[in-house]
């Protein structure tokens, strides 16, 4: 069981500790500031009850053993982009937010590695290191905005992560502050470090574990060259077999990715890609490496896309037109305003054989609730991300019928071998859901991991895991009985 | 004792009685990594080659799922049926897949394709209160709650019993081919090996050797005939056309070297040249093999009781001060007691304390390995 949370101190006490300890700058408390940071990417909310904004690691043990005192819940916060909820104060408490603490510390090309704050946004530590010929792999579609803190804690994905993993396959020393405010150093530049893999375990924990004051990230060489193929189907179906044939054929391509035609249309009116619009699905595959032989992995994609009944094939001749292409892909999330005023993204995965059949079953959730579902996904390692379009101005039913829509959609990944989340998190949007991925004995096991970091259950409560107030079906308690 | 469950509900009831009288228990795969010398009279010995066979195989969504007891060699086998492999190539033929996991053992390949941490996606282990924890699935993408599998990979035993995994699995390669070339010092050949770390070349293996005096430069690439054509080109010398023949060899030696001790070290990229010079310089120093793309560093050491543990000392502390660490891999068991005594901490260590505490509160598991 989870250490049931207790309510501290909190309200004017709680502030006017807050700044004594850490000054009036660090600390946010008047209604008009907190209402900034009620939400996320993600579609639920709640108010902190104070914001605090740590300049280094000495303020975030400062502020850990302060809270700690006085049994005050911390919630680690990037910047905010976020799909599953995990930077939303659910039980209140003190929001910290790393936007001060952003800085590249050192950029190590000799060591490949460079050590990072967790504020610093992802794309400009490729950035950095692109004039050493290195870049760091894991690059979500938010990657203008997400901090690599918010990637670690997240172990983000992205579309290139297929051929070269995710984050975890790319941090290689963290520091962390547990809620006790004790500062803990783990590995560093070498490939591993010594004992448990403690690191394995941070990364992905979303918060849950203690807060990351810094980062230890492995650089790679930028690819020689690249080649992008763009392929337009009529169908999804011929687009999943294309797919298939690909990664059957021995090609591992650094990304493969699909779209149906609704996410197609909302995109080529608000990027203006190039995209086909008469198609019923668009692939996006890019091989990279060597240039040595570079053309001949192009042209058999082509060719696998061809006898899987593609209609028209484009090839990037340069950089600006596979930007181009690359560009309605990464804005695909947001020009789905362009379709409807509120969309909730899922994030299941399924064995990529399984693409085509829980590719219908989504089609006849969406039919089911009547509402309209476009896909964009990560098909290469099967990871889809179906956006369940709705307004949320119509009330909270609406809502409510998108979520469980959601559920069935996550249900239709488990049926098929899957799992509810490949790379947003479970956050406090799918709690209630992972008993339904993992079993008791299994749920129990992790829980040895939280209770060994955070005892108290201070860092990020009610996230991950079933809690009995929220989730009536799915308490652990319910599961365990099951 | 000797336990040898032919299931996984078996080998967790086994561990749940174990636990319940206190019964330390030793858990052995192919018995590759084992020390005769560590279990005592009164240990439980859990065999796993009970739990062996290979599960599921889905060439198309490049996965595979095996009991923990199969012999890794097995598994390939399997595999190559499909045109397939798992791309870890640790030593031992003789390894089941659970004990790769336990004991993180990893081969030359680690730049290419990633260690044991990177290719597992799934686990389900035996504790000891009985129960199965699964984490992980069958995906290859998967941030559904902790990331068990990567606490599982080098934890020796020490948690649980590895009672099956899911691994990611790729397509054999086309074409093989591996080059050997000699240098003049430590610092050409990682100077060598680094330019070619910064390519997008991702050779299979890269490793400089270092004994009686040479240095060798020894890479191998696997994939696109034009691609391995390049490469090989790029790190010049004398073409092989059977990887295996130079680095199995390089590899088996450090795993058989049953004289003396080995000491692998894990450091920078950049700190190997520093490092590999310090230590040929070291009585008592018989041979280096570093796996030059992940600063992975074996170091065999020859002579008296005496010479092997001034020179053992002088090369871990070498390795912490070069910003990594070091311990030894295989000792003479009249050197054990001896470094046993130089083990330090390392940090984190209260938390690992307490993991250990709460997988296996009674302790019963592996307790000369415990990591805490």
């Amino acid at each position: 069981m989870a250490t049931p949370f207790v309510a501290g101190t909190r309200g004017a006490v709680l502030h006017r500790g807050l700044v004594d300890l850490l000054g009036e700058e660090q600390v946010l408390w008047q209604k008009h500031d907190l209402q900034l940071y009620e939400y996320d990417g993600a579609v639920d909310t709640a108010t902190p009850d104070a914001v605090v904004i740590p300049r280094d690691t000495a303020d975030v043990a400062n502020l850990a053993r302060f809270c700690s005192e006085h049994n005050v819940p911390l919630v680690p916060r990037g910047a905010g982009t976020g799909l599953s909820g995990g930077a939303i104060p659910v039980e209140g408490g003190v929001v910290v937010s790393f936007a001060r603490m952003s800085r590249i510390l050192e950029l190590d090309a000799a060591n490949l590695r460079a050590v990072v704050q967790p504020g610093l946004v992802n794309l400009h530590l490729s950035t950095a290191a692109a004039p050493h010929g290195l870049y760091f792999v894991p690059d979500p579609s938010s990657q203008k905005a997400c901090t690599i803190g918010g990637n670690v804690a997240e172990n983000s994905g992205g579309p290139h992560t297929l051929a070269y993993g995710v984050t975890t396959n790319h941090v290689t020393g963290l520091e962390i502050v547990l809620t006790d405010g004790t500062i803990v150093r783990l590995g560093g530049k070498a490939h591993e470090s010594e004992g448990y893999d403690l690191i394995g375990l941070f990364v992905g924990s979303e918060g849950t574990l203690g807060l990351i004051t810094e980062i230890t990230v492995r650089l790679s060489p930028l690819p020689e060259d690249k080649r992008t193929v763009m392929a337009a189907f009529p169908t999804m179906d011929l687009a999943s077999e294309a797919v298939s044939a690909i990664i059957a054929s021995g090609l591992v391509p650094s990304a493969i990715e699909l779209m149906d035609q609704l996410a197609t249309v909302a995109v080529e009116a608000s990027v203006g890609a190039g995209y086909p619009l008469d198609a019923g699905a668009i692939l996006l595959a890019e091989v990279d490496g060597p240039r040595d032989g570079l053309d001949d992995h192009r042209a058999r994609i082509e060719e696998l896309c061809r006898a899987n009944g593609a209609t028209s094939i484009r090839v990037a001749e340069t950089a600006l037109e596979r930007d181009r292409l690359w560009a309605g892909r990464k804005g695909a999330f947001a020009a789905m305003g362009r379709l409807a005023p509120d969309y909730y993204v899922q994030d299941g995965v399924i064995p990529r054989t399984r693409l085509p059949d829980v590719l219908r079953r989504i089609a006849e959730v969406g039919e089911r609730y009547g509402v309209r579902i476009a896909n964009v996904f990560h098909a290469g390692d099967g990871n889809l991300h179906p956006l369940i379009l709705f307004d949320g101005s119509l009330g909270p039913d609406v809502l409510r019928q998108v979520k469980a829509a959601g559920v069935e959609i996550l249900r239709a990944c488990l049926d098929a071998g899957g799992s509810i989340t490949g790379e947003h998190g479970v956050g406090m949007e799918k709690n209630c859901e992972l008993p339904l991925q993992y079993g008791p004995d299994d749920l129990a096991a992790m829980l040895h991991v939280k209770r060994a970091f955070d005892p108290a259950g201070l860092a990020n409560p009610a996230k991950i895991f079933p809690t009995p107030s929220r989730c009536r079906e799915f308490s652990l308690h319910a599961a365990r009985s099951v | 004792m000797q336990l040898d469950p032919s299931d996984a509900r078996e080998c967790a009831a086994a561990l749940r009685s174990a636990a319940e009288a206190r019964q330390t228990v030793r858990v052995r795969g192919g018995g590759t990594k084992a020390d005769p010398d560590e279990a005592l009279p009164g240990d439980a010995v859990l065999r796993t080659r009970g739990l062996s066979g290979v599960v599921d195989h889905v060439p198309a969504d490049l996965t595979v799922t095996v009991r923990a007891g199969t012999l890794l060699r097995d598994v390939q086998a399997a595999l190559a049926e499909r045109g397939q492999f798992l791309p870890l190539d640790p030593p031992h033929g003789g390894a089941t897949i659970g004990g790769v996991i336990a004991a993180n053992s990893n081969g030359f390949g680690t730049l290419r394709y990633g260690a044991v941490r990177d290719l597992l996606i799934g686990t389900t282990t035996a504790l000891t209160d009985g129960t199965l924890a699964r984490a992980g699935g069958r995906v290859v993408k998967n941030v559904a709650g902790y990331d068990l599998n990567k606490l599982l990979v080098g934890s020796l035993g020490t948690l649980g019993v590895i009672v099956e995994a899911t691994f990611k699995v790729l397509p054999l390669p086309a074409t093989r081919g591996a080059s050997v070339s000699s240098a003049t010092d430590a610092t050409s050949a990682f100077a060598r090996a680094g330019a070619i770390v910064r390519t997008s070349l991702r050779p299979t293996a890269l490793v400089v050797d270092h004994e009686r005096g040479a240095w060798r430069l020894v890479v191998a690439a696997a994939g696109e005939q034009a691609v391995v054509d390049r490469t090989l080109r790029e790190a010049g010398g004398d073409h092989v056309a059977d990887p295996d023949r130079l680095l199995v060899p390089l590899r088996d030696l450090l795993a058989a070297a049953a004289e003396g001790a080995v000491v692998r070290a894990t450091i920078p990229l950049a700190a190997q040249p520093p490092f590999a010079g310090g230590v040929s310089r070291l009585d008592g120093f018989e041979r280096l093999v570093a796996d030059a793309g992940t600063g992975i560093v074996h170091v065999h050491l020859r002579g008296d009781d005496a010479t092997i543990a001034a020179s053992t000392v002088a090369a871990i502390a070498s390795a912490r001060v070069l910003g990594g660490s070091a311990r030894t891999e295989r000792v003479a068991p009249s050197l054990r007691r001896h470094l046993a005594a130089l083990r330090t901490e390392p940090p984190g260590h209260f938390l690992m304390r307490r993991l250990k505490d709460a997988f296996d509160p009674r302790g019963i598991l592996e307790p000369e390995r415990s990591l805490a």
